[in-house]
């Protein structure tokens, strides 16, 4: 493809980079496939397993991929997205990066600025802003149909990630709070819009930095607008099945959904022992190529995609304020992002 | 009381029908061939609201009634329901106890922590058997979950998510009067999450947090929070949230709910003791045609064994102590805008 000023002209000739071939990588790989991009993985492990599941090429060096690729879509640990980003920033990719953008705070804004000035856009992959019911919840409110929003509840469990030691590393990225409760604080902020205070409380908390499973974590957020969200993240024993479910409750109305009563397809097979980690969704589109799809449309056309920069920025925020909270017992009062961000347009005219 | 009441059927009387729950406690204890029921409600002439009250109530459910509270204790009823506006429940039940009688208390118990010890005192120095009406633990689905508690099947308890969720109580005006109930949705829907949780855990929280608001049902100019959400950390480390809210619209098919999900080290149970019914449509919309079992009813056959037996019930009054020392102290959080408070002591 070619990378113009307007972004990607054609998507047969989209060159992506696949950074990480772990246990959302196949999601991604798929969605990509599905679009029909042109794919190069790179990792320190699992690319030539992930490589023979879906049409890619594996490339020997981050550097060597990097010269050859117009987009990059980081999947690998949290504590890595900040050094990966940058690079490929640098080398002038666009980049994709699984959620949370960054281990910090910090993180995230040196990516989202270090990009701007670099004039190549960056997209927080908040892939639950895709999933159709989701969408249709928070279209709803927009659109009034459940008047002024009172509570809005959302949970979200499934079993713990195995073997991965990076992902119960709170000092570097990791926890249920950053990992799994980052996808609904990014829809409390979605549904409710800005928060003004956060209360968290986790069992068991962590030790030294380091948390266990299974384990709990609950967070409210009260929102400018007067609105109380409750989050409920759980990462549970193995077997766990992955569930979510979201309640949105206003003065005129509610609306809900439960992961576990769709019916579009039902599956059961002897000794089924999926995954509980990640979601599946037989019998809809993925979430993950919608996603994907949107980025990339995003690109072309320089318009803001369903999740903006500073989205991604604004959940690492409200993590670590829960995170804070939790380890203080006090609630804690949430700082107003601001951090100057260019427009896409902006940072596309930036463009070398 | 000491008397026997073994070869006869048990007097019992229900002493005002301010609360909603007293109809149906009527209906049953009226359709018991063991009980002889009296009502009395002197204060349903003038209560306001859209609700039958009073003689005409009475007559309706077709249950014996007398005009004053004064008449029904001279009948000498063995044990008295007390379903008055929650802030008048201490003048009842202890007027209850000096007439010699047990008493099931409605829920709360009061609207202060001063009015519930002095209910529970009270009822210790008569000798009367004291219950708070907590119909929901009689569930088989949570008598399930507390059996598996208990034998360990999930582990170690981690987490409990409640929720208590419905309609805005509206035919009886006084549940959004702060004088009357102590508060709203805060007071009403977090102690029966806070019942079952007490029952569960068999501890008392060490902090409780709270934040509330008013817009549900705000174009009735509620004077009392509508929507909150309660946060309670307990000294094993479990940690458990309830939300009370009042945030069902008056359209739905059915009058809310209460969800209770446990969550152990070894696994979880969902318990959703309103949940058995079957659904569809009519001309007016959707229907929710509830076919569980009535959960009053096997409260009141708790209550009226242990007054037979002369025992102590579950729940007892110290329960209900317990539980608003839980509402009292959520309430004075979101009064201080969530900061985390201790709750007072039972007694």
């Amino acid at each position: 493809m070619t990378a113009t000023s307007n972004g990607i002209d054609r998507i047969g000739d989209l060159r992506v980079g696949l950074v990480g071939a772990g246990g959302i990588a196949p999601v991604h790989a798929a969605g990509w496939s599905a679009i029909g991009a042109s794919v190069q993985v790179f990792s320190h492990e699992g690319a030539r397993e992930l490589a023979a599941a879906y049409p890619m090429t594996v490339a020997s060096s981050l550097g060597e991929m990097l010269r050859a690729v117009d987009v990059v879509d980081i999947v690998t640990p949290s504590h890595t997205h900040r050094s990966i980003a940058l690079e490929a920033i640098a080398a002038g990719c666009h980049v994709i990066c699984e959620k949370p953008l960054g281990s910090s705070v910090a993180d995230a804004h040196e990516i989202l600025t270090t990009a701007g000035a670099r004039g190549v856009r960056v997209f927080p992959a908040h892939v639950v802003r895709y999933f159709p019911e989701y969408a249709a919840i928070r279209e709803q409110i927009v659109a009034g149909r459940i008047g002024r929003l009172g509570i809005l509840r959302f949970t979200r469990s499934g079993e713990a990630p195995r073997g991965k030691d990076w992902f119960f590393d709170e000092r570097h990225g990791g926890g249920v709070v950053r990992d799994l409760m980052i996808h609904d604080l990014d829809q409390a902020l979605w549904m409710a819009g800005e928060v003004v205070e956060v209360f968290g409380v986790q069992n068991p908390p962590a030790v030294d930095g380091i948390a266990s499973a299974p384990v709990v974590a609950q967070a409210v957020l009260t929102h400018a607008n007067g609105a109380i969200s409750y989050l409920d993240a759980h990462w549970g024993p193995p077997g766990t099945a992955f569930r979510t479910t979201v309640s949105a409750f206003g003065e005129d109305g509610m609306l809900e959904h439960d992961s576990a009563h769709n019916h579009t397809s039902r599956v059961e097979l002897a000794a089924d022992a999926g995954d509980g980690y990640v979601p599946s969704t037989p019998g809809a589109v993925s979430p993950y190529e919608l996603e994907l799809r949107d980025f990339i449309s995003a690109i072309g056309t320089g318009r803001v995609a369903r999740v903006s920069p500073s989205d991604g920025a604004a959940a690492v925020a409200l993590a670590e304020e829960v995170l804070q909270s939790i380890r203080t017992g006090e609630p804690v009062a949430c700082q107003t992002d601001d951090v100057r961000l260019p427009s896409p347009r902006q940072a596309m005219a930036a463009r070398p | 009381m000491s008397r026997s009441t073994a070869a006869r059927p048990l007097r019992v009387a229900i002493l005002s029908f301010a609360h909603g729950h007293a109809v149906s406690y009527a209906r049953l204890l009226a359709a018991r061939p063991d009980v002889e029921l009296v009502t009395a409600d002197p204060d349903g002439a003038t209560s306001g609201g859209d609700a039958l009250r009073g003689r005409a109530l009475a007559e309706a459910i077709g249950v014996d009634y007398v005009d004053s509270y004064e008449a029904a204790l001279k009948l000498k009823p063995d044990a008295v329901i007390v379903t008055s506006e929650t802030a008048g429940h201490r003048e009842l039940v202890e007027r209850a106890v000096a007439a010699g009688a047990d008493v099931l208390c409605e829920k709360p118990l009061a609207t202060s922590m001063t009015d519930a010890r002095a209910i529970v005192a009270a009822a210790s120095a008569s000798g009367s058997i004291l219950m708070t009406a907590y119909p929901v633990r009689f569930s088989l689905a949570f008598q399930d979950a507390l059996a598996r508690v208990r034998r360990g099947e999930l582990g170690e308890v981690l987490a409990i998510r409640g929720a208590n969720n419905g309609k805005l109580p509206s035919d009886r005006g006084w549940f959004i009067e702060p004088d009357a109930a102590g508060g709203g949705a805060l007071v009403d829907h977090v102690v029966h999450c806070a019942q079952l949780i007490d029952e569960l855990l068999a501890e008392t929280p060490h902090s409780v947090r709270a934040v509330d608001n008013a817009v549900f049902h705000a174009r009735r100019a509620p004077r009392v929070e509508t929507g909150g959400v309660v946060s309670l950390r307990y000294p094993s480390g479990v940690v458990a949230a309830i939300d009370c809210s009042w945030s069902w619209p008056d359209s739905a098919p059915n009058w809310g709910g209460l969800t209770l999900d446990v969550i152990g080290t070894k696994g979880s149970i969902h318990v959703a003791p309103f949940a058995q019914h079957v659904a569809g449509f009519d001309r007016d919309g959707a229907i929710w045609e509830d076919c569980g079992a009535d959960l009053d009813e096997a409260m009141l056959d708790e209550f009226v064994a242990a007054v037979r037996a002369q025992r102590t019930p579950v729940p007892d009054g110290a329960s209900g102590v317990r539980t608003l020392a839980i509402v009292d102290a959520a309430l004075r959080s979101a009064r201080a805008g969530g900061t985390p408070v201790s709750p007072a002591r039972a007694s």
